[in-house]
């Protein structure tokens, strides 16, 4: 059995349960906030929520980042089957997961991602799913870099033709000519700086508002009388 | 207009020159230039391309000089006409100018509410971090804390006299608050099954209403702390509730993009108001004072088709504020200008202007018988998510989710 659709816990290898404290507190906010937009994933987007771009592109948009570092796919599965998306009903899912599955193959990865999308379709019947390409990775080319290109090509090919499902290509812009990933985009060759977050996101951000404004009416921007 | 250059200027300038020719290719130039003006031969680096930096940087220089004087007249223009001094101002007509008075910070969380005291110079504010605290605007100064929620506190009330204060949190409670002598909570009242969102005094002071995400508005007897009356009707989240100052009905706006008015004393409701198209974020009974400007906007003849009222703004997630004739259910007008949802609408006591708080993180003074924005404050670094205007003196406060409370002086 593919171990990465299988919903799991991440295990308390430190002993202090912080991953369930976390996990409670994301499902509290549920409760009390009424988000138009949920970030749901690893260590990518859990770095975003301190950058200037979030600030500035995400913020505005009412968005909750239910983000835990270290989390694979199996991981935000068990998160979301146990009340993640509960008591909320926001437009666009935003997930981003998979690069921290480092031990599986790209196909079980894609599957994983796929098992997440058809968790979150049947607890938001009528949300937008939006699935960011994973990012490359490592300062110099390497064979994880090789595989998360893997997982987005398999990945766009699952979700072909779903309902409300949309993948967005962001992995462009990080590798140099030289094939080297900069530190000034990713402090860790994982994670991206604020420069990188600016370059990177926009795109993402644009796709979300442009969902979040279809049913809005044109402004009209002629003077009236 | 003559210059005069010191020595080391214009030796410094004869260097910038001979760069200046020397890089562009003027040689027959240079060799006649560095004969008559007796320079050597090497030209220092520090004069690579001066000569251009100084020309292109003058003309920065004349544009942001332009623009700074044009913001200068701006700002003399608003402290002159704009902004009339302290005593010529009237009660009527102050609204809340920038920058403001205090930046109040302390809270460890959003902001979700701010009020003042209907008596004393105090104001209190609502946090997500749980705890209520209380300050005293005219000097800025914290005075204390209410603590006792778990969770985020969502709205606080006071009575007519301000003695005593109630307040409900996601912790699915209401407390009240001795606002007299202890500040201590005297009474905490459960029953309702999902976050508390608003809370609100009827007049006599006797009765609190709640309403709440599980969809009902309960009342609640002040005395013995009983569970009255639930009045349900709502499809989804009851986002505010506010009594009007008569008392005998009250209005509460949903999730479900309805507002509904209630008669207080039956668990009937009077009237469902339909026309925002998302979530209806907070709403506020317009003063008496405000009918007329109301009536004018509503373009009614004053003789014949004059409108009674009683009077409500409603905001909503769809960006438009609207304003409501209560007793025979019609919107009047709508006040479209914010670029996100509005969160909160107060008033001004003199009835001219309403002031609404948003998440495009400004406030705005709605003059209400023109129908239009008469002033944007850029309030906040985040969204703007409560408002209040205090009914006598000249002072509005705002909150947000940037975790600062501030007070804006009105002139």
């Amino acid at each position: 059995m593919n171990p990465c659709v299988l919903p799991t816990p991440l295990p308390d290898l430190d002993g202090d349960k912080r991953w369930h404290s976390i996990h409670r507190r994301f499902i509290s906010d549920c409760r009390e906030k009424d988000p138009d937009v949920i970030f749901l994933g690893d260590c990518i987007f859990e770095t975003v929520q301190d950058t200037e771009a979030w600030n500035k592109y995400f913020a505005p948009l009412h968005c909750l980042n239910f983000s835990i570092r270290d989390d694979c796919t199996e991981h935000v599965l068990w998160r979301i089957e146990n009340g993640a998306l509960d008591n909320v009903n926001p437009k666009i899912v935003v997930l981003h997961v998979g690069t921290n599955n480092v031990r599986n193959s790209a196909e079980e990865v894609a599957e994983g991602v796929l098992a997440n999308v058809t968790k979150i379709r049947q607890k938001l019947p009528n949300a937008y799913i939006v699935l960011p390409s994973l990012l490359p990775r490592g300062q110099q080319p390497n064979k994880l870099r090789e595989k998360n290109a893997k997982i987005n090509e398999v990945v766009n090919g699952l979700t072909k033709g779903l309902y409300r499902v949309q993948t967005v290509a962001i992995d462009k812009g990080l590798v140099q000519t030289d094939g080297s990933i900069s530190h000034h985009d990713m402090f860790d060759y994982k994670n991206l700086t604020n420069a990188g977050a600016k370059k990177i996101l926009e795109p993402l951000y644009d796709l979300l508002s442009q969902i979040l404004n279809e049913n809005e009416p044109e402004n009209d921007l002629t003077p009236s009388e | 207009m003559k210059m005069v250059l010191s020595q080391r200027q214009r030796e410094e300038l004869n260097q910038a020159i001979a760069d200046y020719l020397g890089s562009n290719g003027y040689a027959d130039s240079l060799e006649t230039f560095r004969k008559e003006a007796d320079l050597s031969t090497e030209v220092e680096k520090k004069f690579g391309g001066l000569l251009e930096k100084k020309w292109t940087s003058v003309i920065r220089l004349q544009k942001k000089v332009m623009e700074l004087e044009a913001k200068l007249t701006e700002a003399e223009k608003e402290v002159i006409e704009g902004a009339p001094t302290k005593n010529k101002r009237t009660p009527g007509e102050w609204i809340p100018r920038p920058p403001e008075k205090f930046s109040l910070t302390g809270h460890r969380a959003s902001i979700t509410r701010v009020i003042f005291h209907p008596i004393f110079a105090l104001m209190v504010s609502a946090s997500e971090d749980a705890t209520i605290r209380i300050w005293d605007f005219e000097t800025g100064e914290y005075e204390r804390s209410l603590k006792g929620h778990t969770d985020s506190v969502q709205d606080v009330a006071f009575d007519a006299q301000g003695k005593l204060l109630a307040s409900c949190s996601a912790d699915l409670s209401i407390k009240l608050w001795d606002f007299q002598q202890s500040y201590e909570c005297i009474k905490t009242m459960h029953g309702h099954d999902h976050n508390v969102s608003s809370v609100a005094f009827v007049p006599a002071g006797d009765y609190v209403l709640s309403a709440s995400r599980d969809r009902t508005i309960k009342m609640w007897e002040v005395a013995t702390g009983y569970c009255v009356k639930t009045y349900t009707g709502h499809r989804e989240w009851v986002r505010m509730v506010r009594v009007h100052i008569e008392g005998s009905i009250f209005a509460t706006c949903s999730n479900d993009q309805t507002i509904r008015v209630w008669l207080t004393n039956s668990k009937d409701c009077k009237v469902e108001l339909r026309d925002h198209e998302h979530t209806v974020e907070c709403i506020a009974w317009a003063p008496e004072a405000a009918a007329s400007a109301i009536n004018e906007a509503a373009g009614a003849d004053n003789k014949k088709g004059h409108h009674q009222g009683p009077f409500l703004a409603s905001g909503s997630r769809d960006k438009t504020i609207r304003i409501w004739d209560v007793s025979v259910g019609l919107c009047l007008l709508t006040l479209s200008g914010h670029d996100n949802w509005v969160r909160g609408l107060a008033f001004h006591p003199g009835g001219k202007y309403l002031v609404s708080a948003s998440d495009d993180k400004t406030i705005r003074v709605w003059d209400l018988r023109n129908k239009r924005c008469m002033k944007t404050l850029y309030a906040h670094q985040h969204f703007c998510t409560s408002i209040d205007f205090h009914k006598a003196h000249p002072y509005v406060i705002s909150g947000s989710v940037d975790q600062t409370v501030k007070v804006w002086e009105c002139r």
